[in-house]
């Protein structure tokens, strides 16, 4: 770094007054100038903002969203070189300071992770699927998962609810988000535990719906698995359509 | 002519636009996946692809993000991009992004510092990069002119210089000096690239660079000016939201087209 003290501290205060607006003083600087540049900063955030969380932005009142807006800047040393993925950052900033407890609006963490997700998923690189067929045996047979979907887990069912509703409905809800392998859509569907459970179970341990039933059935003692693999069998048919699943893997010869 | 979401599909489906090459922020672009990254790849098909940079922030006393350069410089093979241009500004501070253009003091010590972290970028990405000149909206403790401060920086270097007639403009309406002097003092030899673009008033006394209007007539003349002096190189019509009808962008680019074929060969033509 070859600066001087003097020009570093400069560059040091015409940052800290564009992401504060408090006053500085630089030698020959304007006013009119310098606000100019507070005032480019923060739109610039804000929009990027209000783009990524028009739920959010509207439930929350004018000055609690400036509020965010504002601390955000202030505070927050932004990381990403890439501005569309500073939302992520927002939404690690506000869970960290607990605004949700602060404002009394438990929501606002689930809400604000939803709406991110929404972006995450549309954006995120492209995963190549395991290679697959149609036609299978749904019972046996290897499903074969699209890969680009994020499965996230609420506290608040802000994706069934506005958020007056969510509130009043706490517990366990699954999210699964996902981009449709043709039109490249953002899909969500909302999973029961068991839906989950069997996800996972497809995902990450290429289990079939019978092992998965019999495991169950071992693990709780049931008398029965057929109503569960019932169940299950529905769920992966339905989502097959929807195209969280895409197929069944080839047989290994 | 700058590709952004908001008129792709006069690029790639209605072929309204039909440039000869595109400009990009690498920053928009890089591990995009799904619709948007589809669409990309069939633009860099296409169209010749030039990277114009935001956040490299070569103009402040931040370490240089290593990592994401490496990123642009896959994304610069594997887009087969001719040019990597980026600003003379600095965009971040104290490790924190500010997304946008902050003015670097006009120093002898920002010179040296300039000139090191530029030939720092172009040893690591092995090619030249061509340096713009930027819109700013207050002085900064200057110790030097700006164009003072542009040619040493150059010289030094030896980097390219994006001239942005537009901000030469603007930057001559804000700092009141002349820009027909101002162009004539620049190191034209070293010119790489043009930019052209609209700007907006935004009191009595200052004019902000927002890429959101049309170009207004006395920028067309003082681009004019400037391309009588020059050699034959590539120009680019800046246009960033606010979108007006394709005509309307045809129509900006056919304007710049007639001025360029008054003094450059035919096959050099505006994108
Ligand atoms: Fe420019």
């Amino acid at each position: 770094m070859l600066y001087q003290p003097d020009t570093y501290k400069i560059e040091q205060d015409l940052s800290r007054f564009g992401r504060t607006g408090n006053d500085i003083f630089i030698p020959g600087a304007t006013e009119e100038g310098l606000r100019q540049y507070r005032r480019l900063l923060r739109n610039n955030i804000n929009n990027t903002m209000v783009q990524a969380f028009p739920i959010s932005r509207q439930v929350l009142p004018d000055d609690e969203w400036n509020e965010l807006i504002n601390l955000f800047f202030a505070d927050h040393d932004a990381k990403t070189a890439q501005i569309w993925k500073l939302p992520a950052e927002f939404v690690t900033f506000v869970k960290e300071k607990d605004y949700a407890t602060l404002w009394s609006k438990p929501w606002l963490n689930d809400l604000l992770y939803f709406e991110w997700i929404e972006i995450e998923v549309y954006t995120m690189p492209d995963i190549e699927a395991e290679p697959f067929t149609l036609q299978g045996d749904i019972r046996n047979g290897t499903i074969v998962v699209n890969p680009e979907y994020r499965l996230i887990p609420l506290r608040y069912p802000v994706h069934l609810y506005a958020v007056e509703e969510a509130k009043n409905h706490p517990g366990d809800y699954f999210m699964m988000v996902y981009r449709h392998p043709e039109t490249r859509e953002v899909l969500f569907a909302d999973l029961s535990a068991l839906d989950t459970f069997t996800f996972e179970n497809i995902a990450h341990e290429q289990l079939s719906l019978s092992d998965i039933a019999a495991g169950l059935k071992l693990q709780f003692a049931l008398s029965d698995q057929h109503p569960l693999l019932t169940n299950m069998i529905a769920f992966v048919q339905e989502m097959m359509a929807q195209k969280l699943f895409l197929g069944y893997a080839e047989e290994r010869k | 002519m700058g590709f952004r979401r908001d008129i792709a599909d006069a690029f790639l489906k209605t072929n309204e636009i039909n440039p000869d090459f595109v400009e990009v922020a690498p920053e928009n672009w890089i591990n995009m996946g799904g619709y948007w990254g589809a669409q990309f790849k069939e633009v860099s098909h296409r169209f010749p692809v030039f990277l114009h940079g935001l956040s490299l922030s070569i103009g402040s006393p931040d370490e240089l993000d290593l990592a994401f350069l490496r990123q642009v410089k896959n994304f610069i093979a594997e887009h087969d991009v001719r040019v990597y241009s980026e600003h003379l500004s600095f965009a971040k501070m104290d490790n924190a992004h500010l997304y946008d253009l902050l003015p670097i003091p006009f120093r002898e010590d920002s010179v040296k510092h300039l000139v090191a972290r530029i030939k720092q970028v172009q040893d690591f990405l092995e090619m030249p990069i061509a340096i713009e000149n930027v819109s700013y909206y207050t002085p900064v403790a200057a110790q030097m002119t700006e164009s003072e401060f542009i040619n040493q920086i150059v010289s030094q270097s030896g980097c390219n210089l994006l001239l942005d007639v537009n901000n030469v403009y603007v930057n001559a309406f804000n700092h009141h000096y002349d820009p027909y002097e101002f162009i004539s003092g620049m190191p034209l030899d070293r010119v790489a690239y043009i930019h052209m673009a609209g700007h907006e008033q935004v009191s009595p006394t200052l004019i902000v660079d927002t890429h959101g209007e049309a170009i207004i007539d006395p920028v067309y003349d003082l681009f004019d000016f400037t391309v009588a002096k020059l050699k034959p190189v590539p120009v680019l019509l800046e246009r960033d939201f606010n979108f007006p009808e394709i005509r309307m962008l045809n129509h900006e680019m056919n304007q710049l087209r007639s001025i360029v074929n008054k003094y450059w060969i035919k096959d050099v033509v505006p994108a």
